[in-house]
């Protein structure tokens, strides 16, 4: 294993990115719908996950998993979200990035485990309903949706909700993982090119 | 106008330094999903809608900037005037619908048009004119060019699977996801090579300092605009 970085690594991280990024706003669209809002956290990392490992699989350098991560907090800055973003997607990259090097880059069981951490970053996305963000994140609410979908929202989202979601993202990223590694086997094993 | 030789933003009337487009973006997307609709934000809110309509003119992107103009205009005639007169969970679904239009359409645009009038040149001088490392903005780029190729590679697999039948047919939404991610998985791997390989003949790995053929500039124009923006930004928070 060669440790240099090479532009080719950051192909991989714009490309695989690209891909991570458009499935998971795929999936948080439906989060517009009040109920799934509460398990976005458990969806997104279904179905991202998959992606995920075929990206995991090609990594073998310290340090792209926190670009994707910068990169991907950057753009969900650019499309309107709170600044704490920045701190959970950098926090989850950084952490997935250990779990990754423990495992040598090489174990899909570190890989799976990667996976249900880097989902993490998902929180800062949702941050915004909670602790001291919620009153004025929900009053900015009012205007834009109705009282009735401000209500429901409220409704949905006590603070104990955000640690339900702290589990949600770490079972939704195994279950993702686990999904991925299965399809990595079945479909790119075989063709050489996992 | 001229074509051929130079980048793929040539039919633009109107030529955005990449940066004044990102500082518009930002405002934009800020301002149209974070703002409230009443007060001096709504003005705000009028200003961004229009920046979109406006430039995709420029780049004579006439259909879409229409397209973008009468959903923009529905989703907001429904949030006036249609929605206060229903209830229950009719107004619920149609709140939800035109919130999310009239929220991210312009942002979503003003993406579309950033990403349809930069070329990859122009992009990665701009960026390299704002001291972002080179790791920063390869992947970027890499990302924006492949956003396009990405929605080209998913029609194609939904044609290829509607030719042979296959689609409606599938009941279990795993198996019908597993149907279109594989493949592109599949061309997501193998556009990864291609690109690495035509990176490799350009020379983005001999390092040292890159130079740049194409020229961007901060004109008169795009001074106006980034302050525009900016003032816009600070009128947000500060209100």
């Amino acid at each position: 294993m060669e440790k240099k970085f090479e532009i080719k690594d950051l192909i991989t991280v714009g490309i695989f990115t690209a891909l991570y990024f458009a499935i998971t706003f795929a999936v948080a669209c439906i989060g517009f719908i009040p109920i799934f809002m509460v398990f976005m956290p458990l969806l997104v990392p279904i179905f991202a996950g998959i992606p995920l490992m075929l990206y995991f699989s090609k990594i073998k350098h310290f340090g792209m998993v926190t670009i994707t991560s910068v990169i991907i907090a950057v753009l969900m800055f650019i499309t309107g979200h709170p600044y704490p973003v920045f701190i959970f997607c950098i926090g989850a990259g950084l952490l997935t990035e250990t779990v990754l090097k423990t495992g040598h880059y090489q174990s899909i069981k570190s890989c799976v485990i990667g996976s249900s951490t880097f989902s993490l970053w998902l929180l800062g996305m949702l941050i915004a309903f909670f602790f001291g963000f919620r009153e004025a994140y929900l009053n900015s609410l009012v205007d834009g949706y109705g009282q009735e979908y401000v209500d429901k929202m409220t409704g949905y989202t006590p603070t104990w909700v955000f640690f339900a979601m702290i589990a949600m993202c770490i079972i939704g990223g195994l279950i993702g993982g686990l999904l991925g590694a299965k399809v990595l086997k079945k479909h790119f094993r075989k063709a050489g090119m996992a | 106008m001229t074509f051929g030789l130079s980048s793929t933003s040539d039919k633009s009337v109107l030529k955005l330094d990449p940066r004044t487009k990102l500082c518009l973006l930002t405002a934009i997307s800020l301002i149209m999903v974070g703002g409230k609709t009443v007060g001096a934000e709504y003005i705000l809110r009028v200003i961004c809608a229009a920046i979109p309509f406006i430039l995709l003119l420029t780049v004579r992107h006439i259909k879409s900037a229409l397209i973008y103009m009468i959903l923009l205009g529905l989703s907001v005639f429904c949030e006036g005037s249609v929605i206060p007169h229903i209830s229950g969970a009719a107004n619920l679904i149609l709140m939800i619908i035109c919130g999310i239009l009239s929220r991210f359409v312009p942002g979503y645009m003003m993406g579309w048009y950033t990403v349809r009038s930069t070329s990859v040149s122009e992009f990665m001088t701009a960026m390299d004119k704002m001291h972002v490392p080179y790791f920063i903005t390869i992947p970027f780029s890499v990302m924006f060019r492949y956003f396009p190729t990405l929605g080209e590679e998913y029609r194609s697999i939904h044609d290829a699977m509607k030719m042979r039948e296959i689609g409606q047919s599938v009941k279990n939404p795993f198996t019908y996801i597993e149907y279109v991610l594989v493949p592109i998985m599949m061309s997501t791997v193998r556009i990864a090579d291609e690109l690495s390989a035509a990176s490799l003949t350009k020379g983005l790995c001999a390092g040292g300092r890159r130079t740049h053929i194409c020229q961007i500039n901060i004109r008169l124009y795009d001074r106006l605009l980034i302050i525009g923006a900016l003032a816009m930004i600070v009128l947000f928070f500060v209100f």
